[in-house]
């Protein structure tokens, strides 16, 4: 221990740690009847730091080429030792990930927490979820098999639809016309290089910010948090925080172990596109609604409208920060509340009827 | 007149006394018309037997190459006068007599050197080789219901058979014949039964040709021919069924049954596999109890009989292996196991089970054990990695428990340690 205190001694006469001691000492999380929400962060957190160690891992024996890819995601799930482990829990990883990010965002959002002056860490989780999104749809093409490949194929084919920019949009992604070893290397690099430095640095952003401004606390539950003792964040929050983070750790494990990610068939460029091609669940909703738009409305394409309105509806919820003026107070207007319940609603239904098979 | 001679029916002729016997051979080719008076002419008339091969021309791959109607009707077509473009001075032939048609089909698609003008690529033997068809013969011996050029590839609209709207387009040619030889009241008059093309729907090669949409699979005229069509003897039968299943009939010209079966005047295949209803061949055939195709030359006890019984034996073990091993690995896949290396080790399995029934032509024990033995032998080795696979299932799950206990352990500490602090 004296070895320790003598460390601490020297770092802080060099870099005066003390301010940051006081700042953790005295750091707490409110405590209310919802303070469960305040845990989907973290939760969200600790499978990126699963999709980092895994992704790493996987780096190891992954060669990302048409001719090799799918070949060498077959060798490390039968040949390398735990290969199988750490390539399902990646997978699933990814998969809880997302689902916590959406029930993060979504807890916050009916918590009111996007308000002034929190509107840069919406800003920024926003962003972060939408570059979670494009970790999970660049990394579905890397396996290289048949579903993969005619959904990414399916999936860039929506760029082409932007207006002006489309063409040019779909051959920057795609690196040519089709989907191809190409598209494949690219893909790779954003999943790996573009996309994980981007998020660390948003992410850095994001908890920069929470940490400054502390957590949120809805006007409905001020009363309460006042009379409630807060939870201290070290240890106390951390360590409940640990608990949550080992329930992910099971339930991957048990989802590695009993349903382990399937591989598919290799990738055939020739061949005809197969039956029930879907993108990850998590652009279901999107893709489900595409397929019902009709070919052509108010003399606009059917699909071009509806990526049209996506992009209308994300940018309101971007907005949302500014655009409930009552928020800022913290008398957030019943428009927004039903807006959430209605955007929730919608993406939980077709998602689910998706499953169900209601649009086949 | 009969169904053959109304299929040959070309144009009705409207001058009297016209069924000319055999029209004259073209001096030389028919040459090209540019002035052709007739398809105008009869696409206007009332009568749909004189309208309709002229809206039917169109279609017609003669048509299409320049060949009008007087290629083989002859006459005048540059003038609009019927009675000039129709004189038989001229060489006008209207409807043809069934005799007449191969000659006169002939008169072309025999010219080696005029068909290199158009399609130099077909075979040029078909009037040679329809002379000593059945049809061919039957035709020079007066009868008029046999089928000639026309019966099958129509008279007017004659598509190229690699059409698939044409009559003798694989998926169509076994209807085309069945016009004629689906007619048991005419086919009796042959000494034919009349019922094969219904017997060969019931085959496995209607049903690839069919179901799998395999235009190799073999129809009527794959066996019997086209043009020379006529049924194989029992001496040719083996080489007929020989020009696809190869190796069969390599291992029957080595196996005793080929003395055997010509000594008895047996058809070869047809004696065990019958001849238009060829059915997917059975393992279970091999014996000599009812139903059992050895049964018909060998008895019970005889030394066929005991060879029989033992090729049976091992081929049902065989097949059971890898019956039993495809389901264990199958179960593995549905546990989530990747087994490809299995996969390649159960079709090696059936590669050498497919050999073994191959082998059974020869009907020498030895070589279908050789067979069996290396199905047995892939199949154990496949078995093995089911064996394997389903170790690592129950490592992982007692890995899962293991892992699912250490981290409750650690949960429960956790939960503890948080309680402790927060008393």
């Amino acid at each position: 221990m004296r070895a320790l205190d003598k460390l601490w001694q020297a770092l802080d006469e060099r870099l005066e740690l003390d301010p940051i001691v006081e700042f953790v000492a005295h750091k707490v999380v409110p405590r209310h009847r919802h303070s469960w929400a305040y845990y989907f962060g973290g939760f969200t957190m600790f499978f990126f730091f699963v999709q980092v160690a895994t992704g790493i891992l996987l780096l190891l024996y992954y060669r990302p080429t048409a001719e090799a890819a799918f070949e060498s995601v077959q060798f490390i799930v039968t040949r390398v030792p735990f290969g199988w482990l750490v390539r399902s829990v990646h997978s699933w990883s990814a998969n809880l990930m997302i689902l916590s990010a959406f029930a993060h965002m979504f807890s916050v959002y009916f918590m009111g927490s996007y308000a002034k002056p929190r509107e840069l860490t919406w800003w920024s989780g926003f962003a972060l979820l939408g570059l979670a999104m494009g970790f999970g749809f660049s990394g579905y093409l890397l396996p290289w098999n048949q579903l993969s490949f005619f959904a990414t194929q399916v999936g860039t084919d929506m760029v082409s639809k932007v207006p002006f920019a489309g063409a040019w949009l779909l051959k920057f992604l795609r690196g040519g016309n089709e989907v191809t070893g190409a598209t494949l290397t690219r893909f790779f690099g954003f999943h790996v290089a573009v996309l994980p430095m981007l998020t660390a640095l948003l992410l850095a952003g994001h908890l920069a910010f929470i940490q400054r401004q502390g957590m949120h606390v809805p006007a409905s539950l001020e009363e309460e948090a006042k009379k409630r003792k807060p939870i201290r964040f070290v240890p106390n929050f951390m360590l409940r925080e640990g608990v949550v983070w080992l329930l992910g750790l099971a339930a991957l494990a048990a989802l590695a172990a009993f349903f382990p990610w399937e591989l598919g068939i290799k990738a055939d460029p020739f061949s005809s596109a197969p039956a029930g091609i879907k993108p990850e669940w998590y652009f279901l909703f999107m893709f489900e609604t595409l397929k019902l738009l009709p070919a052509h409305l108010l003399g606009i394409e059917g699909e071009l409208l509806g990526l049209g309105a996506f992009a209308l509806g994300g940018l309101v919820w971007f907005l949302v920060p500014v655009l409930d003026r009552g928020g800022r107070v913290g008398r957030r207007s019943r428009a927004f509340l039903a807006l959430g319940w209605v955007v929730l609603a919608y993406i939980v239904g077709f998602t689910f009827a998706s499953f169900a098979g209601v649009f086949k | 007149m009969t169904r053959q001679l109304a299929n040959a029916t070309l144009a009705i002729l409207l001058a009297a006394g016209a069924r000319a016997a055999v029209p004259p051979a073209p001096a030389g080719a028919p040459g090209k018309h540019a002035d052709d008076s007739c398809i105008g002419c009869h696409a206007k008339l009332d009568d749909v037997r004189l309208r309709k091969p002229a809206e039917l021309a169109t279609a017609d791959i003669h048509h299409a190459q320049g060949i009008s109607c007087a290629g083989c009707h002859g006459g005048d077509p540059t003038s609009g006068d019927p009675t000039v473009a129709m004189d038989p001075r001229k060489g006008f032939v209207g409807k043809f007599a069934p005799r007449a048609i191969p000659e006169m089909c002939g008169s072309c698609h025999s010219n080696a050197a005029y068909m290199l003008r158009y399609a130099p690529n077909i075979p040029t033997d078909q009037l040679s080789q329809y002379r000593t068809s059945k049809h061919g013969l039957a035709l020079a011996k007066g009868a008029t219901d046999v089928a000639v050029c026309s019966s099958c590839h129509g008279a007017h609209g004659v598509r190229p058979p690699s059409d698939a709207r044409s009559p003798v387009y694989p998926t169509r040619v076994v209807d085309t014949c069945a016009r004629c030889h689906a007619d048991v009241a005419l086919m009796n008059r042959y000494g034919i039964k009349g019922n094969e093309v219904e017997e060969y729907k019931k085959s496995v090669h209607y049903a690839a040709l069919t179901e799998k949409n395999d235009l190799s699979a073999p129809t009527c005229k794959s066996c019997h021919g086209a043009h020379g069509a006529t049924p194989p003897g029992v001496d040719s039968v083996a080489n007929v069924c020989g020009t696809c299943h190869v190796s069969q009939l390599e291992r029957f010209d080595l196996s005793p049954h080929k003395d055997a079966f010509t000594a008895m005047d047996q058809p070869a295949c047809e004696a065990c596999h019958s001849n238009h209803a060829i059915g997917h061949p059975q393992d279970s055939w091999i014996g000599v109890a009812d139903k059992q195709v050895c049964g018909a030359c060998h008895s019970a006890g005889d030394a066929g009989a005991v060879a029989a019984a033992t090729i049976s034996g091992a081929l049902s073990k065989a097949a059971a292996s890898e019956a039993a091993v495809r389901e264990r690995v199958g179960r593995v896949k549905r546990a989530g196991m990747l087994m490809d290396a299995a996969d390649i080790k159960l079709e090696e399995a059936h590669q050498s089970y497919v050999m073994a029934e191959v082998e059974i032509h020869t009907v020498t024990v030895a070589r279908v054990e050789k067979q069996t033995q290396a199905v047995l032998a892939a199949t154990s080795a496949a078995d093995k990695d089911a064996a394997a696979a389903e170790a690592e299932i129950r490592f992982r799950r007692t890995g899962l428990f293991v892992s699912l206990a250490v981290i409750a352990v650690a949960m429960v500490t956790l939960a503890l340690k948080i309680r402790s602090m927060e008393r």
